[in-house]
């Protein structure tokens, strides 16, 4: 893998932004748990990613040079190949999300219930 | 997917930096399209028929949709999420900025001074009092807003904000990001094919996206583009260039841009007024009947207001006034667009809306067939980023 050596900008850019934050969850520390996930979630992404391209690089050329997966541009096909797959992917890192939506499409009435919870 | 900037101000963002932002696309992509599916689904069978069992009537307006819903735990993902993607919209593109900045400031330069492509004018005021709705908020969560400054010359707002938009648009708005505009005026064209205008404002322009597409319309016309932000004028001027389009961008104030009495034929602003509040818009308005010429047109692309919408279209809507530090957009939606228009001085009679299908997703056809019909039926596609996005416009002639 190609180490792309970090400098230090010599005009620093703000990231945060500023004044009061929006806050959903009513447990303490829910927010920020969530906020993880997700950047978790996009640092995967990155790998599978980078990992496609090596691929891509790797069957068109038979051999992985760092300089050609850092300027590799997919096809068009490739693209669409790609992108279908982060749709997928993001469904399934959120699938809880989806199954309550879907719990409530599906009529449940005569499930049997599960023993009183002691 | 993302479209990435192509002109000369062209940021070299790193192989895993554009990763990050086409997860932050696909990211939109599942909350705008997957969880706000999902978010309509528990809304339609949980939170309504729990509403109309307690009330015995369906919610009246957004707030009360919005009421029932916040305690969803769907609802509180989809926020949360929504929230953290739109920040990373923009985090996913200031490294390169960032790592670029000296050059990048170099090159608008550059571009600026040459007459070689296009000969467009940049006005920046150095005495410039930048209004506290502005300079007091990080508008949609985007660090530095339209007008932060760290060096002379400095345009990485205005470099933040376009690659930012190529992030946030999912390839909507197409590759120069100017898909509202494109639609917006060609659908007004079609409409009046025999009005010539000579001069054309564009308030509120930022990275001139806006600004260039009335160029095509009406290569003939003077073109003028108006910010509050510097960063955003010089940028917008130097895109232009690079371009090869001949548009002037002044650093002005809308609520006395200063132009002379009666001098423009159209007078457009395209999601503008939303970001400002209600008694700025006013005077925004009153000055730009000052502005134009009798028979001339105001045109304002902007989100529809709440008296055209469902409740819940309402509340889905206005979700960014409460959670996206976008304060003065759900008044907005609350005041009646004909109304102000009146205040302003116009004929309430001269008041019109459309809704252009959105040109980059429908094609041309479909927008000449809706500009020949003309019908202005609003649906949960208006102003709603996602696929099959239609866009509200409305505008009031002078006589």
């Amino acid at each position: 893998m190609r180490v792309v050596k970090a400098t230090k900008p010599k005009t620093k850019l703000r990231y945060s932004v500023k004044g009061k934050q929006s806050k959903f969850f009513d447990a303490q520390g829910v927010d920020e748990l969530v906020s993880i996930c997700m950047m978790l979630a996009q640092e995967l992404w990155v790998v599978k990613e980078r990992l496609a391209t090596v691929e891509c690089v790797a069957e068109k050329k038979g051999i992985v040079l760092g300089d050609e997966i850092e300027d590799h541009e997919f096809t068009p096909d490739q693209r669409a190949a790609i992108d279908d797959e982060k749709k997928a992917y993001l469904d399934r890192v959120f699938f809880t999300l989806r199954e309550q939506a879907e719990a409530l499409e599906a009529d449940t009435s005569n499930e049997p219930d599960a023993p009183a919870v002691p | 997917m993302t479209e990435n900037v192509t002109h000369d101000l062209k940021v070299d963002h790193t192989r895993d930096e554009r990763a990050r932002q086409n997860f932050v696309s696909g990211m939109r992509n599942y909350v705008l399209n997957g969880l706000a599916a999902h978010l309509r689904t528990v809304y339609d069978n949980k939170v309504e028929p729990a509403f109309v069992k307690a009330n015995k009537r369906k919610p009246k307006d957004g707030p009360e949709v919005h009421k029932a819903m916040k305690d969803e735990t769907l609802f509180k993902y989809y926020s949360n999420l929504r929230c953290n993607t739109q920040e990373a919209v923009w985090r996913s593109v200031i490294p390169g900025v960032e790592r670029e900045i000296e050059d990048l400031n170099r090159r608008a330069q550059v571009l600026s001074q040459s007459t070689e492509n296009a000969q467009g004018t940049l006005t920046v005021d150095p005495k410039f009092d930048v209004p506290r709705y502005v300079s007091e908020l990080d508008v949609h969560l985007m660090p530095g807003n339209y007008h932060e400054e760290r060096v002379a010359g400095d345009i990485s707002q205005g470099a933040i904000y376009e690659n930012g938009l190529s992030v946030f648009a999912m390839g909507l708005l197409g590759s120069r990001m100017d898909d509202i505009t494109q639609s917006v005026s060609t659908y007004f064209q079609m409409r009046n094919p025999d009005f010539k205008p000579t001069r054309i404002l564009d308030m509120g322009c930022t990275a001139g996206h806006s600004t260039l597409p009335w160029k095509d319309r009406y290569p003939e016309a003077e073109v003028i583009g108006i910010d509050v932000g510097a960063p955003m004028v010089r940028y917008a001027h130097a895109r232009a260039q690079s371009y090869g389009v001949t548009a002037h961008f002044a650093q002005k104030d809308a609520e006395h841009a200063g132009f002379e009495d009666e001098s423009f034929d159209i007078i457009y602003s395209c999601m503008f007024l939303h970001e400002v509040p209600g008694k700025n818009i006013r005077n925004i308005l009153k000055e730009a009947h000052r502005m134009l010429k009798p028979g001339g047109v105001m045109i304002h692309y902007e989100l529809p207001p709440n008296n055209i919408m469902t409740p819940y279209d309402g509340f889905y809507l206005d979700w960014d006034a409460y959670y996206n530090k976008e304060p003065f957009y759900k008044p907005f939606r609350d005041m009646d667009p004909s109304d102000e228009c009146a205040r302003a001085g116009f004929d309430k009679k001269d008041f019109f809306y459309y809704i252009a299908p959105s040109l980059n997703f429908y094609g041309t056809d479909a927008l000449k067939k809706a500009a020949d019909e003309d019908k202005a039926q609003s649906d949960s596609n208006v102003g709603r980023f996602g696929d099959g996005v239609k866009w509200f416009t409305f505008g009031c002639w002078k006589h």
